[in-house]
């Protein structure tokens, strides 16, 4: 037995080492810099890694390259492994945790912990309903409900729609289609043919457009979540004229809109949606408190609705967003790019390179924040507050009127 | 799994091979085309629009990718073992295709192979270390997975640039001999498929290894390489099913491979094979994952929620299973004698 | 040769029970309290009681779903309804809210009656029809997760604030009820492993042929089996809700697959016959404080993986290595 002992022991030593050496313990404990986690669910997408680039090149950017230390972490798209993560982040002295939240409570929980303990917690894109946490978001912008009137707008009040739906189960998924059903609902003439889920992604949406063409070959109009450039392809492929539709920010739906060929098959609608850019706004915002420039309470601010209908696309041709431009060419970016990660007013510091490669542009400086930056968001049950009273006006539209009457 | 059976479980399995192989394997893989159609034709009840020649065409394109991809994952189930990495390895031929080959490179034609040796690479790395360090299949490959992921999200720096190869695109979106050109290539590939498993020696190698390895062994088989061989297949099967994705949805995603995984082994085992290894047809395969296909097809048109639409889907996965059942092979097999 | 083994000594005290509880866990529990060494240096607050009681909390789960898939894996099967049932249980937690202690003590059952429904109707499939279990409970997960997705379409809810803080707590703010959890169901476990049953799961996860020829009634053996694995994915399912607190028509999904790999590197072989759910449950344990390290040292997130992934196929290897070595002797 004892042999038996030595060997386990023995043997699990040998395996751990192998498992260990050669790493460097990288914790350089600088006293004077502020440390910061950036918390991301899963990455393997655009728009996550975009929205962790401009971050790291915002933290690159000086003066901040000498006040931050900033730590990425991965944890996948388990909410137990990322309350792990957190738990670590916080047993480890972090300042501040921005993060992408896989869940809008799971969180809560460690979250408060962690408040307890004085960090500083900024949600980007998602938001999460405990009210010790900061959440920058466009959620409550109302994507939803302004581009559902914008296509029936364009389809004049009737027609045969698809809806290109996110994550099955998603509550970010829900408040998008509620807010859009709110309208639909007021229009008799608009009937819903196909609804499926395309899960945020490019092929997806293609395949399940395809699929739903398959079975409803008569279809007027697309209102999609991201993944929109895979409804156009399943289209061309099926030999269709293109639809109004509507969509997030990939460069390709953008190129597509402003191409004269596109626009002659048919294609019409707006572009808008979530915007990587938040990640951004939410790690200038929490450095502006940390730094003492900026005194906020914690609160859900409301992060701006992109909204580029097809008239004011402009392909740009320098680095960034400049003249009213809104997408680079296919020689720059893919079309899986998300478009909306510059903004020239909340972050005038960072380029196009920054956003695929997290470099910072050489020469730039952090331009602190406009003093009436922050919008306070409303209040949106189980999404950003718990328990709550939801506005009476919760999808009011904002971007877009009504032009036809039900 | 398993690579050490009973004498008398093989003397068994031995038995029903011998006599019944053939008429098991057709009335399994004739049941399977049978319930595709009968799903075809009822699906004119979701919608008029179901049912015709165009949709029959769009389950045959969007199959194309499964029914690929079933076929190396049937080998290596055949051989005995299971493949988990191929969502990994779809990514990689994927990614390596936009990043490496781009649209317009002249040197496609070398590097498109190129691409596919090193997913075979994946492969190989697998079948070596579950035959020489003795991995349990299911393990080496979910590591292998884990690894060619973070690998990959690592090189890519989570973005992945680069634009579909022409060649991939013509693959996917042209027409050949009036059929859509993956049609025409599918038909081939499996012909091909059906050639090497039941007609040649090294399928029969693979038969033989997925009974009883050790007999296999002593009747002189070369086990080692006929191990890894299938590990090597199925890898570059889902390296090529990453370049078509990649040609079908004109660039790759770092998940592009992640919903086929359940899929491919439910192709498999829904065509009549035995996850133990030793039984089973690349034909009834190839009917499993058109069947699941046709199926995703119509409950995508039926407008319901998505939690019963999965149901539904599960019900019918376990209907067709039901349907394919040993003992009901053996019944029908008494009752025809 | 297993089933030999085991016929030994029927009856012990409880120093025997300990160190047949450690018998064939011997390295994993090595390799846990190593890396737990490292993280400690690291991690200076890894040693103390909230440090250690979060990391439990975190564990649980996962632990519960491989001791699940430890018995199902033992008999020389494979469970993928284990994402189904713990899925299923946390949305009807969430929904349908029990507090206080009773409310607690109803929810648990609840789970546990949720995991023995699927857990039966697995068991009808695979030991009456002779379904092939991978395949049979690959269905029986999709349609779980069905129910799942109809009982609450988005994340929400919130399960009731007892069981989310008390589950969750500390004993005495030391001993961490998580870890409670656990310990019943290995003692548990312990209880039956030397039983009638434990000895026939044993035998027909080695062999089957020659346990049905020994008398064991196989069917009756592998539809028990699946009913005691579904029961525990109810609890897991039902520890999982304390920890997140909420509902989650996906929440079991991300635990099928690591499941497997717990049970693996606990050395429990996945062709049968071998191996324990102590030992899985500490594999599960290894792969939860594995992320702890790996944070700890700071590795480049994307990389992550790349350690997992060989750290898996170390820890095969070895204990492969380890049993041959035993074997020969």
């Amino acid at each position: 037995m004892k042999a038996n002992i030595l060997k386990g022991l023995v043997a699990s030593t040998a395996l751990v080492a192998t498992g260990l050496v050669g790493l460097t313990a990288a914790h350089a404990q600088d006293g004077e810099k502020f440390k910061i986690y950036l918390s991301l669910s899963y990455s393997g997408n655009a728009w996550q890694s975009e929205a962790a680039n401009i971050v790291k090149a915002l933290a690159a950017t000086p003066p901040y390259d000498t006040q931050v230390e900033l730590i990425e972490n991965i944890s996948g798209t388990d909410p137990q492994a990322q309350i792990s993560a957190y738990e670590s982040m916080i047993d480890d002295g972090a300042d501040a945790i921005i993060s992408f939240p896989i869940s809008s409570t799971a969180l809560n929980r460690t979250i408060r912990r962690g408040c307890d303990e004085g960090v500083l917690f900024f949600m980007y894109d998602g938001t999460v309903t405990e009210d010790c946490a900061y959440n920058v978001s466009f959620l409550s912008a109302g994507f939803g409900e302004n581009t559902a009137q914008a296509l029936v707008n364009e389809l004049g009040g009737k027609g045969k729609i698809f809806l290109s739906r996110g994550v099955p189960g998603n509550s970010v998924d829900q408040r998008h289609t509620d807010g859009a059903m709110s309208v639909f609902n007021k229009y008799p003439g608009i009937e819903i043919v196909a609804e499926y889920y395309s899960f945020w992604d490019d092929r997806t949406t293609q395949q399940e457009t395809a699929k739903a063409l398959a079975a409803h070959p008569q279809v007027d109009g697309v209102w999609a979540q991201a993944g929109e450039f895979g409804v156009i392809q399943a289209l061309l492929d099926a030999n269709r004229p293109l639809v109004p539709m509507t969509g997030e920010n990939s460069a390709g739906f953008r190129r597509a809109l402003a191409d004269p060929e596109m626009q002659a098959k048919g294609l019409r609608g707006v572009s808008s949606g979530s915007g990587p850019a938040q990640s951004g706004y939410a790690f200038k915002l929490a450095m502006e408190i940390l730094t003492g420039q900026r005194e906020l309470e914690p609160q859900n601010i409301e992060y701006p609705l992109p909204w580029v209908p097809a008239a004011d696309v402009k392909i740009c041709e320098g680095d960034s967003y400049t003249d009213g431009c809104n997408v680079f060419p296919e020689s720059k970016v893919p079309s899986s790019f998300v478009s909306e990660v510059l903004n020239p007013v909340l972050l005038p510091e960072i380029n196009v390179e920054s956003a695929l490669n997290g470099t910072p542009v050489p020469g730039a400086t952090i331009q602190p924040l406009p003093a009436d930056a922050v919008v306070t968001a409303n209040n949106e049950p189980g999404i950003n507050c718990d328990p709550c009273e939801a506005a009476p006006d919760m999808y009011k539209l904002t971007k877009v009127e009504a032009t036809v009457q039900p | 799994m398993t690579q050490k059976q009973d004498p008398q479980t093989l003397a068994q399995q031995g038995d029903t091979r011998g006599s019944a192989k053939l008429s098991r394997d057709t009335i399994s893989a004739a049941t399977v085309a049978v319930l595709c159609v009968l799903l075809l034709l009822s699906a004119r009840l979701v919608s008029p629009a179901l049912g015709s020649w165009n949709q029959v065409e769009t389950v045959l394109v969007l199959g194309f990718f499964l029914v690929v991809l079933s076929y190396g994952q049937g080998l290596v189930i055949l051989s005995g073992g299971l493949d988990l990495s191929l969502p990994a390895t779809i990514t990689l031929g994927g990614i390596l295709a936009t990043s490496w080959v781009g649209a317009t490179d002249p040197g496609a034609w070398y590097l498109l192979p190129v691409v596919l040796a090193v997913c075979g690479l994946v492969g190989l790395v697998s079948g070596i270390g579950i035959v020489w360090l003795r991995v349990p299949p299911f393990i080496m490959t979910m590591a292998m997975s884990i690894i060619v992921a973070s690998a990959l999200l690592g090189y890519t720096d989570g973005t992945p640039r680069g634009s579909a190869p022409d060649a991939a695109v013509w693959l996917m979106k042209s027409t050949f001999a009036g059929m859509p050109t993956p049609v025409s290539v599918l038909i081939g590939f499996v012909v091909v498929g059906w050639l090497f498993q039941s007609r040649s020696i090294w399928g029969r190698y693979l038969y033989a290894i997925g009974t009883n390895l050790d007999a296999a062994c002593i009747a002189g088989v070369p086990v080692v390489a006929m191990q890894i061989l299938p590990y090597v297949i199925s890898a570059i099967c889902a390296g090529f099913v990453g370049i078509a994705l990649v040609g079908y949805s004109s660039g790759a995603t770092l998940r592009m491979g992640d919903d086929y995984l359940l899929p491919s082994i439910a192709s498999v085992v829904i065509g009549g094979s035995s996850i133990l290894g030793g039984r089973g047809t690349n034909l009834g395969t190839v009917g499993g994952a058109i069947l699941l296909t046709t199926l995703g097809t119509i409950i995508s048109a039926l407008g319901m929620e998505f939690g019963l639409r999965t149901v539904i889907e599960g019900s019918i996965v376990l209907f067709a299973l039901l349907l394919l059942r040993e003992e009901l092979f053996q019944k029908l097999r008494t009752v025809w004698r | 040769m297993a089933f030999a083994q085991h016929q030994t000594s029927r009856r012990a005290g409880l120093p025997q029970m300990l160190l047949r509880l450690t018998r064939g866990a011997m390295l994993i529990v090595g390799i846990y309290l190593i890396l737990y060494a490292f993280y400690a240096y690291q991690q200076p607050k890894a040693l103390t009681f909230s440090s250690f009681g979060s990391l439990m909390n975190n564990t649980a789960p996962l632990a519960l779903a491989a001791a699940g898939q430890a018995l199902v894996v033992i008999s020389r099967g494979f469970d993928l309804s284990v994402a189904g049932v713990i899925s299923i249980c946390n949305v009807t937690l969430a929904v349908y809210a029990m507090d206080g202690p009773g409310g607690a003590l109803l929810s648990a059952l609840l789970c546990i009656a949720i995991g023995v429904t699927v857990g039966a109707v697995n068991g009808v499939l695979v030991a009456v029809l002779r379904l092939q279990s991978i395949a049979a409970t690959l269905a029986t997960m999709i349609i779980c997760q069905g129910i799942a997705l109809v009982i609450l379409k988005a994340p929400g809810g919130s399960v009731a604030n007892w069981i989310a803080d008390e589950m969750t707590g500390r004993l005495w703010k030391t001993i961490p009820v998580s870890g409670l959890v656990v310990a019943f169901v290995v003692v548990v476990w312990l209880m039956i492993r030397r039983s009638r049953y434990g000895l026939s799961l044993y035998a027909i996860g080695a062999d089957e042929q020659s346990a049905a020829l020994s008398g064991i009634n196989t069917r009756r053996v592998r539809f028990v089996t699946f009913v005691l694995a579904g029961a525990i994915y109810g609890l897991a399912g039902f520890m999982l809700s304390a920890q997140t607190a909420t509902g989650n028509p996906t929440s079991g999904t991300p635990l099928l697959m690591l499941s497997f790999a717990a049970v693996a590197l606990g050395g429990t072989s996945l062709s049968g016959g071998k191996g324990g759910v102590f030992a899985s449950i500490m594999g599960a344990a290894v792969l939860m404080l594995l992320q702890k390290v790996l944070f700890s040292f700071g590795i480049a997130s994307f990389y992550t993986g790349m350690f997992q992934g060989v750290a898996l196929i170390c820890a095969v290897v070895f204990s492969g290595l380890l049993t041959r070595l035993g074997e020969a002797k």
